[in-house]
């Protein structure tokens, strides 16, 4: 035989199976076009010039190896699906003469053309894309760099991915080829066809699944602090990710054969073909069904939760200042007080910004831990948790009464107090061991916002004195948790860059000083758009990865059980089920198939969102309805799509399944 | 009574672009009678598969009727079909045809809960015929758990349990050995004795020889019948051989 024919052979039999190899082709072109992009992306040198490029680059380089491997795991998966198909016709080969060898080397010009095909498209579509997509990331960030011109060609990021898959299309020839070589003719024609037995229910293995799934729950719904939140969560998560692999493989299982014993449900109809269908289904696909939750679930949350943040970082930002700069100094001596706040405005006329709502206050702060209405002073010792710490701030009452413009009066052993997250609940209060009536509580004070999600309870308390003030917190003798520090706080009125400008230079002479810092709503938010505008791409860029391998994942566990299926639906149209009822049956399964698993997820999703908010709360998200709105969005438009492919895929299926009649 | 009427039927398959046509079947025209018990022969190819779609309503026919107590069954729209199928009509296949999702006794009951019946009527339907057809203890069984005569048996109770007024069979025997073959022919008989009217397809001699009326077919022409009589099933055999004899003899003339 010559090579032509091979060639001829090749192309007919990718022909032939379009329907399942047109989607991993397209599949390899979206998977090189996202490798490429994302390298292309990380390869770029204009990149290093922004501030905060190396955390930046850092998640791009993870999000690189992410794509990396899923492409790897993903194009192997479908590989295998697809050669398991074509066992029979591969037999034929065989058993019609052509030896292995021909046959190796049909598969291997059919893996080339593939390969190629798959190559050229998608690093074309890389090179269009890519550009498209490296200007959205700069958008999100709200970079106003011009270095996209660089980026449109780049030749390390070609050479990178055409390595990486073409090891991937090797490695999976090679497993073809393996497969070839190891099975008879015999069992290569009979593929896959044997009578398979009922499966049995493992009451246990359902028992438990549902237990992990109500302990993980549990966990997830009854979550309270943020600093909890992160190892509770840990555990929640596993938990629900072996309740739902239990649940879908006996669960589902015992479910169904309950269905199946209620004589009156089961002898219907509409459940009869379905509900008998569903339990073999379920034995060959629950821990693919199991899979696809979980992937929908991350890619849900993975897209949701960033959208969040970048979509509140602006409420965050408004919460976490108050006041647009705050600069704090310690153990700060009054003339130094002065030369301080003369620099301010000397600064703030050098730059043209005036500034206005300016408030001054002494600021003792005690890391405490709490004792019903009880703070005592943490040291060391008897710190255990991160999540027990109560934050106290001392103010006096000169201090407040100067920033709220009020003339409150206290005696000497009354407080006020305000509660940035949980309320106060007691009349008194006793720190380090002395005891005060809490004379009010104060709804709202200049310096700080309420924030139920805040990281730890915080109280700011106003005491008469500073000596009271003092007595207080020197009590117990000073140790490195207490600090003493002045403040001044201001908002900036002027445009943007004279702003920044004034930022710039007075954070640097502040700097300087000892024991001070600046924090300004400006420079946070700069860092706050770096940092969540590459979230919330690298977010929707791996989402729509895992979208598209959730999807194509589906589709062809679809198209494969309408192969098996078709036999029985041959059969009960002869026995007199007419073309409308397999049409609904049909629509039927695959929509179960499809959406038990979504629903799943969003169940998983409406339990995690306590927990999930809670830890957002440490990435500085606070707005709970930015983070539903987040949430529902993308369910929504995940569950278009995914309904999208569900029409296309019962369609498909039908179409095989009247076919093979 | 009559209760089929077969009137000229005729069946040309072409191929897609009307290219080569194959004439299946030629005028045929015959009738059942209301309890009888029909084989139909004739050599591969002959056209007696084609004739049992038509009767059941699985395949139309190029031009003819055929009616079912009258009713012409050729013009029965596509949406009325299965149901009419599934009410008048039970189809034992030669490879069984069951479902392996289903017990034997889900098999059964397929047609009747496409009927939309409730499980008590189904189950006292299937009472008095499972003693009959010998699968009591096999109902709970699975297709894949039982021999290929079990299955049969299970096959011709579907078709019979919705009080078909005609079974059709299409070489039921073909996939059995000789033993089974018979106790299945044995059955047969024993329904038809009962009233129920069968017409099967076969290739089997032996089958043929436990027909009240036997038809043979070739190239898609009604070539002769015997009718039974007062004659044994020995009888009858050796007469469908001889009739058989003279079928390839004749053929061969006409070559």
């Amino acid at each position: 035989m010559n090579n032509s024919l091979y060639f001829r052979i090749a192309k007919t039999n990718l022909k032939k199976n379009s329907k399942t190899y047109l989607p991993y082709i397209l599949a390899c072109i979206s998977a090189i076009i996202m490798f490429y992009t994302m390298d292309c992306i990380v390869l770029n040198e204009g990149l290093d010039k922004i501030r905060g490029a190396g955390s930046l680059k850092m998640i791009l380089k993870f999000a690189v190896k992410v794509i990396g491997l899923f492409s790897i795991v993903f194009l192997f998966y479908t590989n295998s699906f697809l050669i398991k198909r074509r066992k029979k016709e591969i037999g034929l080969y065989n058993v019609l003469g052509m030896e292995k060898k021909h046959i190796a080397k049909v598969l291997f010009i059919e893996t080339v053309i593939v390969a190629v095909t798959s190559l050229v498209l998608g690093i074309l579509g890389g090179i269009i894309v890519g550009k498209l997509m490296f200007l959205i990331l700069i958008n999100l960030m709200k970079l106003d760099i011009t270095i996209s011109s660089s980026f449109s060609l780049s030749l390390p990021a070609i050479i990178q991915t055409v390595e990486l898959f073409i090891v991937i299309f090797v490695a999976t020839l090679i497993v073809n080829l393996l497969q070839v070589k190891l099975i008879s003719p015999i069992e290569l024609l009979k593929g896959g066809q044997k009578g398979e037995k009922e499966p049995k229910t493992s009451w246990i293995l359902a028992i438990f699944g549902v237990i992990e799934l109500a302990v993980g729950y549990g966990l997830a719904i009854n979550i309270d602090s943020p600093l909890k939140a992160i190892t509770t969560f840990f555990i929640a998560v596993i938990l629900v990710i072996a309740g739902t692999y239990s649940t879908f493989t006996a669960g589902s299982i015992a479910f169904l054969k309950i269905l199946k014993k209620n004589k009156k449900f089961f002898y219907k109809t509409k459940n009869f073909v379905s509900v008998s269908g569903m339990i073999y289904r379920m034995k060959q696909n629950a821990i693919g069904l199991a899979n696809i939750c979980i992937l929908s679930t991350a890619v849900l949350l993975t897209i949701s939760t960033t959208v969040a943040l970048y979509a509140g970082q602006e409420s965050s930002l408004k919460i976490t200042y108050p006041l647009d700069v705050t600069i704090s100094i310690g153990n700060i001596a009054a003339k130094e007080k002065d030369r301080v706040a003369n620099m301010i405005k000397e600064e703030a006329t050098k730059s043209g910004v005036t500034l206005k709502s300016q408030v001054e206050f002494d600021d003792k702060q005690l890391i405490t831990l709490q004792n019903k209405n009880s703070f005592k002073i943490a040291n060391k010792e008897n710190i255990s948790v991160m999540s027990d710490i109560k934050s106290i701030h001392l103010y006096t009452l000169e201090a407040y009464n100067k920033m709220e413009g009020k003339v409150v009066t206290l005696k000497d052993n009354e407080v006020l107090i305000f509660s940035v997250g949980k309320e106060f609940n007691y009349d008194s209060i006793v720190i380090n061991d002395k005891k005060f009536k809490v004379k009010d509580k104060l709804n709202n004070i200049k310096i700080a916002n309420k924030n139920k999600n805040n990281l730890t309870d915080e109280y700011r308390i106003i005491v008469k004195d500073m000596s009271t003030l003092k007595n207080t917190y020197e009590g117990k003798n000073a140790n490195e948790l207490v600090n003493a520090t002045d403040s001044i706080a201001f908002d900036i009125d002027g445009n943007k860059e004279d702003t920044i400008q004034f930022c710039d230079s007075l954070k640097s002479h502040i700097n300087a000083m000892k024991n001070s810092s600046f924090q300004s709503i400006y420079t946070d938010r700069e860092d706050f758009y770096i940092f969540n505008g590459g979230f919330i791409f690298i977010g929707c860029f791996l989402g729509l990865l895992f979208t598209m391998g959730t999807v194509l994942i589906i589709y062809y566990k679809q198209i494969s059980e309408g192969y098996d299926d078709s036999e029985r639906f041959k059969i009960m149209q002869k026995v007199g089920m007419s073309k409308k009822e397999v049409k609904n049956t049909i629509n039927k399964q695959i929509l179960i198939v499809f959406f038990l698993p979504l629903a799943v997820a969003v169940i998983h999703i409406a339990v995690a969102f306590n927990v999930v908010s809670k830890l957002l709360s440490l990435f500085g998200l606070f707005s709970t309805s930015t983070l539903i709105l987040a949430i529902a969005g993308t369910v929504v438009i995940f569950a278009v799509l995914y309904a999208v492919v569900y029409r296309l895929t019962a369609k498909t299926y039908y179409k095989i399944v009247q076919k093979e009649n | 009574m009559v209760l089929v009427e077969v009137k000229n039927l005729k069946k040309i398959y072409s191929t897609r672009f009307g290219g080569n046509k194959v004439q299946a079947l030629d005028d045929v025209s015959f009738s059942v009678e209301a309890g009888e018990y029909i084989a139909i022969m004739g050599e591969s190819g002959s056209g007696k598969t084609t004739l049992l779609n038509i009767l059941a309503s699985l395949d139309k026919p190029t031009s003819g009727e055929v009616l079912l107590e009258g009713k012409n069954i050729v013009n029965i729209k596509e949406s009325e079909i299965s149901a009419f199928r599934r009410n008048h009509l039970g189809y034992v296949f030669q490879d069984f045809n069951l479902l392996d999702t289903f017990s034997l006794k889900d098999n059964i009951f397929l047609p009747l809960v496409l009927s939309g019946k409730d499980y008590k009527e189904m189950d006292s339907r299937l009472q008095p015929i499972v003693n009959k057809l010998g699968i009591k203890d096999i109902l709970e069984k699975y297709p894949y758990e039982v021999s290929g005569g079990e299955k049969q048996r299970a096959a011709i109770t579907r078709a019979i349990i919705t009080n078909p007024k005609l079974v059709l069979a299409d070489e039921p025997t073909g996939s059995l050995d000789s033993k089974s073959a018979g106790e299945i022919l044995k059955l047969f008989s024993a329904i038809n004795k009962s009233g129920q009217t069968i017409v099967m397809v076969t290739h089997s001699t032996i089958a043929a020889s436990h027909a009240s009326r036997v038809l043979f077919i070739k190239d898609g022409k009604l070539f002769n019948q015997i009718y039974r009589g007062a004659m044994s099933n020995d009888e009858m055999y050796q007469k469908i051989l001889s009739t058989l004899t003279l079928l390839t003899t004749r053929g061969g003339e006409n070559e």
